[in-house]
């Protein structure tokens, strides 16, 4: 029988304490010197990383806070280039999207390439993985510079710097996602004499689709936030207007870019989560 | 007539189906006993092929079913229907479609890339959900229906492939009692009314002696015994369930019969 609280005395406690000392937890003493040893790593790290350089701390705060004084001055407004910038952000997200899109469209065969379930070939399938890891391996921004360098400056360098970047990334989520169909379902068709091709159409597909929409809408949001640190190597859009201004100083200009691509980053998140309920739907509710 | 032909399958050094012999004749509703492990289920995907076997015959009226490929094999499939345990429906795609697969076997390559269905396939779906009391859920999303009533949307694409013969393996295994006599006698209803031959694995004996009048006894992969469901004695009974103890037949047992359920009697 549990007792009531009011009915245990200290004896009871000390007693059970004695027992299972495990149920009480790390003493009083211990769980200070826990404490103390845990503070005292992370001071250290932060010491190593010398952020406690006070000095460098306080100079660089007040210079960060003329600039933000630029950035919040906004009086020249009316003689800024507009239509140049709004181009470029067009251009940045046309980037984010046109790459995403054709990656899309190699990494959804590359994907079924790369499923074990599909393709049972272990060498062929070797070869797929390693392309996507290579592939994947190297950053957008890497990509991005040897673009530029291939195909000059401009949106040409940013697109295929998406697009190949972003076929490694999908190729793999995708062969993944088909390796990870339900086999019972592909069973299924196949068992009414459903051709290979039907199994993928009727079968696959259906539970892969909404992986492959969802991580596609992602991407474009992602790659829309990402496009911009390309346009800063020279890859096109928003990002070279935005390097040009920090160069010059002219920060007030700095902070409209910047809301720029924050206005443009939520409107396209707003809009896939739109399209992601439109397209995949809500999980189903037992009827 | 369907025959079997000393069909083995073997899963490394384990023999799933051991040289099993049958014939059976157009229009049976026959049931496969037999305790879990035994081979029924291997059996019933042999005979659809979904497992190819690694000796011996099967002979759908006279044709060697085991020699087709490719087109025929295809088209074999869609001739022996098949129904599971776990239904294998398409989850994600409604009850129509699921039941618009059964027609996969005869549409082009172009149709069902574009999942192109014509108005008249449309109309035999929706009269095979609507013989078994499902057209009012043919739009939703077949993972939303109940266990029972996936199951019959899988007997409903069964039917529309229009087979000779329809294989059931453990249809009701995953349902309770009510839901299981409801695709019991759906299955009984399809092998009176059209003539389609019913093979049926069964986990619970009482449910064959009620539906089946040939019962075959399958153990360790070797048919035991084939007969009525009246020859089905206690020494019978122990050579296809194994000798434990004394036998009991509730054992086997998630009773489907009225006496045993007061809530079906009323």
């Amino acid at each position: 029988m549990t007792a009531h609280m009011a009915s245990l005395t200290a004896e009871d406690i000390a007693e059970q304490r004695l027992r299972t000392p495990w149920a009480f937890g790390a003493s009083g003493r211990t769980r200070a010197l826990r404490w103390a040893v845990g503070l005292l790593a992370v001071f250290y790290l932060l010491y190593l990383q010398w952020l406690f350089d006070f000095d460098k701390l306080f100079t660089g705060l007040s210079r960060l806070f003329v600039i933000v004084r630029l950035m919040v001055d906004w009086s020249g407004f009316a003689d800024w280039d507009h239509p140049a910038l709004l181009r470029a952000m067009l251009e940045t997200v046309a980037m984010a999207y046109i790459g995403t899109m054709l990656a899309l469209v190699v990494s959804v065969p590359l994907g079924f390439m790369g499923a074990r379930n599909i393709i049972p070939a272990r060498i062929f399938r070797f070869f797929a993985r390693r392309l996507f890891d290579g592939m994947r391996g190297l950053d957008q921004l890497i990509w991005a510079l040897v673009f530029v360098r291939a195909v000059g400056l401009g949106p040409i360098a940013g697109i295929l710097a998406i697009c190949v970047a972003d076929t490694g990334v999908l190729s793999k989520l995708f062969a993944e996602a088909i390796e990870n169909t339900d086999r019972k379902q592909i069973e299924g068709v196949t068992s009414t004499g459903g051709s290979f091709l039907g199994a993928l159409r009727f079968a696959v597909l259906p539970q892969v689709l909404p992986v492959m929409i969802g991580q596609t809408l992602y991407q474009i949001e992602s790659n829309s936030r990402e496009a911009t640190i390309l346009g800063l190597v020279g890859a096109g859009g928003i990002g070279l207007r935005l390097s040009e201004r920090i160069q010059i100083n002219a920060w007030d200009q700095v902070a409209y870019v910047i809301v720029l691509v924050l206005i443009a980053v939520a409107l396209i998140d707003n809009l896939s989560r739109m399209l992601r309920l439109r397209l995949i739907g809500t999980p189903a509710r037992a009827a | 007539m369907l025959e079997l032909v000393q069909l083995s399958r073997r899963f490394g050094d384990k023999l799933a189906v051991a040289g099993a012999s049958l014939t059976i004749e157009r229009g049976e509703m026959v049931g496969i006993i037999g305790r879990s492990g035994a081979g029924k289920s291997t059996l019933l995907r042999l005979i659809n092929r979904l497992i190819e076997p690694s000796e011996g015959r099967i002979l759908a009226d006279g044709t060697d079913v085991t020699a087709l490929r490719g087109k025929d094999l295809r088209a074999w499939r869609a001739r022996s229907a098949m129904i599971f345990q776990q239904f294998n429906l398409v989850n994600r795609l409604d009850v129509l479609t699921n039941v618009l697969c059964g027609r996969l076997n005869r549409m082009s390559t172009a149709r069902v890339l574009f999942k192109m269905f014509t108005p008249a396939e449309r109309v035999l779906a929706i009269r095979a959900l609507d013989r078994l009391g499902l057209a009012d859920v043919a739009m939703n999303r077949a993972d939303a229906l109940s266990g029972g009533q996936q199951q019959r949307v899988a007997i409903a694409r069964a039917l529309m492939q229009e087979p000779a013969i329809l294989l059931a393996d453990e249809p009701i295994a995953s349902l309770d009692p009510m839901n299981a006599k409801v695709v019991m006698d759906a299955l009984l209803d399809i092998n009176q009314r059209d003539g389609i031959t019913v093979l049926t694995n069964l986990h619970t004996l009482d449910t064959a002696r009620s539906y089946c009048r040939r019962i075959i006894g399958m153990s360790a992969g070797r048919i035991v015994f084939d007969g009525k469901p009246a020859e089905l004695t206690d020494p019978v009974l122990r050579t296809i369930y194994g000798d434990a103890g004394v036998f009991d037949e509730r054992l086997t047992s998630t009773s489907l019969s009225v006496a045993a359920m007061p809530a079906m009697a009323r």
